[in-house]
């Protein structure tokens, strides 16, 4: 096995696979890359069992094999060398030459038989949407999933495949992030499944803005998401997700338009005097007006006061004004909209015009 | 208050008093609670092994502990300080520093304070207690251990520097034995020793330990009297007559549980009640290496049973040999919040 390639062609797909593999490891194999020469094309793997990254890129003077290395070493001594470099790679016997100008690396191997692969994963539907809105469905919901929740089925993201729509849903038991997108293509039954954590963050890590088209597999018990040059795979959470549909208020009359960016202000100044560990904030609704106060353990106080197209009378509220925060940072467009029904229930916040993404924040009582 | 539990004994039970009096549990383990200054003539002192008391002075009397009197007398104690000053930092049952730069009684002096209250303790409680009055906490501990029992000692602020310079530096806070070894490899052997030395030096060598040392040998103490300081952690922890593998500490580790679950829910009752969010296991080897493994999980245990299957479950992060045995074992709540905070963010799927 052999291949000669620039430098820099052979940092991106290493980019690409190298942060699937975990620091500490179970086998001592998943510490490596599969390296792979066939049909004339060079493609890097990377795995911790959960989620695996395959990357492609092209490369000359290649001569077919296989073999794993070291995957950070390799990605470490690639990314020091110098730009524009030839680097020359070669398997002799049991260890990887390494060649590039006047630097010479050898490596120790193991052979690519141990290296474990996903290679079925039992397709069930599958769809093809544009980079950029899986980019925007993913990015602009991920932040609230949970973190090792003992609820182990929230430290994920749900795709939630119906119809003509893909939603993304991410909760963390205290708040909840949507949003969704219209298909090409309907889909026959409903689907559900559970992407992990790192699986998001490593998905959310390989987007590149662009026009290019992704597809997306769904399989019994994995997602597969092919672009051009990388197949990325991810074993699913196994756990039922929570009716999340069940907690996005209907009855929340209560409604408040305001400047997106005057209120996202506001609410930042005022979490400077929040209590740091509850970050509470109380809104308070009343007509053409949302007062936002705020305490902390000292008795300092912050009040902002923001124009708001409302009739609401009398409804105060308190929230993690984080959770306020992340939402409004998720929107776009230049109004967004609170709907709330009292201190007790939860606010969904949304674009003034449209409900493609929906924010569902449980209050505090303060 | 003077060789405490030792004396609570001697004052309720005629026949102790005059007498060698121990206080301890029986067992092949346990160790001495207190003993009464006729005992420690003999040698016996607190934290000692029972079985080693019993050697020095075979004619001792050894008596069980009773917490519950103990800690009436102590309450009783606290309501006489009470009497002076608001700011009174409790360290054990018999032991508090008051700060008495102003006080509620309008003594003229801090000595006729400390002479107001050790003559309340002695008519209310037929108890003595000792005192020390001094310019700083860490004087004043050294004070009130230099005229026991029953005894007064005054450290005025031009006294400090004489008083403190013939001192073995043992008698510094936080200086045992392995820093009291450091420094007389350096040829310091008293406080005064320690005196002259440049900060610099001792900087370079010890850190900022180093000039806490420097503060310490010129009577320099800082910290303030604090009173109510809060409950960092509960626990409950108990040696064992034999050692025990990992897999036989369940049972213990279950009653243990209850007892330290009982604890926190006092401290998170009332007003401005806590509740703790950090699960500890602490485990002792039988070649006397502590050990200790902490969780917060992200719902906090509600229960003596949740607190005791995390306390197990820790076990598992345990990587000693299989073959390793215990003699201890205890369980802790630490990592306490505000209750009412802790509650108030509702929850989307209840």
């Amino acid at each position: 096995m052999q291949f000669s390639i620039q430098r820099e062609v052979l940092l991106k797909p290493l980019q690409q696979v190298v942060g699937v593999v975990e620091r500490r490891q179970t086998l001592p194999v998943l510490a490596n890359l599969l390296v792979r020469i066939a049909d004339g094309k060079l493609t890097f793997t990377g795995t911790d069992l959960e989620v695996e990254m395959v990357a492609t890129t092209a490369a000359e003077q290649l001569a077919d094999g296989e073999i794993t290395i070291p995957a950070r070493k390799l990605f470490d001594i690639v990314r020091a060398l110098p730009d524009g470099v030839r680097i020359d790679l070669k398997l002799n016997g049991d260890r990887v030459a390494l060649h590039a100008g006047r630097s010479r690396f050898t490596l120790a191997t193991l052979p690519a038989s141990e290296f474990p692969t996903i290679d079925e994963i039992e397709l069930v539907e599958r769809v093809s949407l544009p980079e950029e809105v899986l980019r925007d469905l993913m990015e602009r919901t991920a932040f609230a999933m949970a973190n090792q929740d003992v609820r182990y089925y929230l430290n994920g993201m749900l795709l939630d495949l119906q119809e003509h729509t893909l939603r993304c849903v991410a909760t963390d038991g205290h708040r909840l992030a949507l949003k969704e997108t219209q298909l090409e293509s309907s889909v026959a039954a409903r689907r559900q499944i559970i992407i992990p954590r790192k699986g998001v963050n490593e998905l959310i890590g390989l987007f590149e803005t662009g026009d290019g088209q992704i597809e997306l597999e769904f399989g019994r018990n994995h997602l597969r998401v092919r672009r051009g040059d990388v197949v990325f795979t991810s074993k699913l959470i196994d756990g039922r997700f929570p009716d999340y549909e069940a907690v996005i208020p209907l009855g929340a009359d209560k409604q408040a338009t305001l400047d997106r960016e005057v209120l996202r202000g506001a609410l930042q100044r005022a979490a400077i005097l929040s209590n740091e560990k509850y970050r509470g904030v109380k809104l308070e609704l009343s007509p053409g007006r949302l007062k936002i106060v705020a305490h902390n353990p000292e008795q300092e106080e912050a009040v902002e006061e923001v124009e708001a197209d409302t009739g609401v009378s009398d409804l105060a509220v308190g929230f993690n004004v984080g959770y306020l925060l992340d939402a409004l940072a998720a929107l776009r467009g230049e109004k967004a909209r609170l709907n709330l029904r009292d201190a007790q229930s939860s606010c969904l916040v949304q674009e003034d015009d449209n409900d493609q993404a929906r924010h569902v924040i449980m209050p505090l009582r303060l | 208050m003077d060789a405490f539990y030792a004396s609570v004994e001697q004052r309720d039970d005629p026949s102790l008093r005059g007498r060698p009096v121990v206080v301890a549990w029986r067992g092949a383990r346990s160790v001495v609670c207190a003993a009464s200054y006729e005992a420690r003539v003999f040698g016996v002192r607190s934290a000692m092994p029972a079985s080693r008391a019993e050697r020095l002075c075979p004619q001792a009397i050894f008596v069980p502990p009773d917490f519950t009197r103990y800690k009436a007398v102590s309450r009783q104690v606290r309501e006489i300080f009470a009497r002076h000053t608001d700011l009174i930092e409790p360290l054990s049952l018999d032991e508090a520093y008051l700060d008495v730069t102003t006080t509620l009684s309008k003594l003229p002096s801090a000595t006729a304070t400390a002479e107001a209250i050790r003559q309340a303790i002695r008519e209310e409680t037929r108890l003595t207690a000792s005192a020390g009055v001094a310019p700083n906490k860490f004087l004043a501990k050294i004070a009130s251990d230099w005229n026991k029992p029953n005894g007064l000692f005054v450290i005025r602020p031009q006294q400090v520097e004489a008083f403190l310079a013939p001192l073995a530096v043992n008698r510094l806070p936080g200086v045992g034995r392995v820093m009291e070894a450091k420094l007389a490899a350096l040829d310091i052997r008293t406080v005064g020793d320690l005196r002259v030395r440049p900060l610099s030096e001792l900087e370079q060598r010890f850190g900022r330990w180093g000039r806490r040392l420097h503060e310490l040998s010129a009577g320099i103490d800082e910290h303030v009297v604090q009173p109510d300081r809060p409950t960092l952690q509960v626990s409950a922890e108990d040696t064992f007559e034999h050692d025990l593998t990992l897999d036989e500490l369940e049972p213990h580790i279950r009653r243990l549980a209850e007892k330290t679950w009982a604890a926190h829910q006092r401290e998170s009752e009332g007003e401005h009640g806590r509740v703790a969010r950090t699960v500890v296991l602490k485990l002792k080897t039988s070649d006397f290496h502590t050990l200790t493994r902490s969780l917060t999980p992200a719902l906090r245990p509600s229960s003596a049973r949740q607190l005791a299957d995390i306390a197990c479950a820790l076990r598992e992060r345990v990587d000693r040999p299989v073959d390793v045995r215990y003699r201890l074992v205890g369980v802790g709540l630490a990592g306490f919040v505000d209750r009412d905070s802790y509650f108030a963010q509702s929850d989307l799927f209840d």
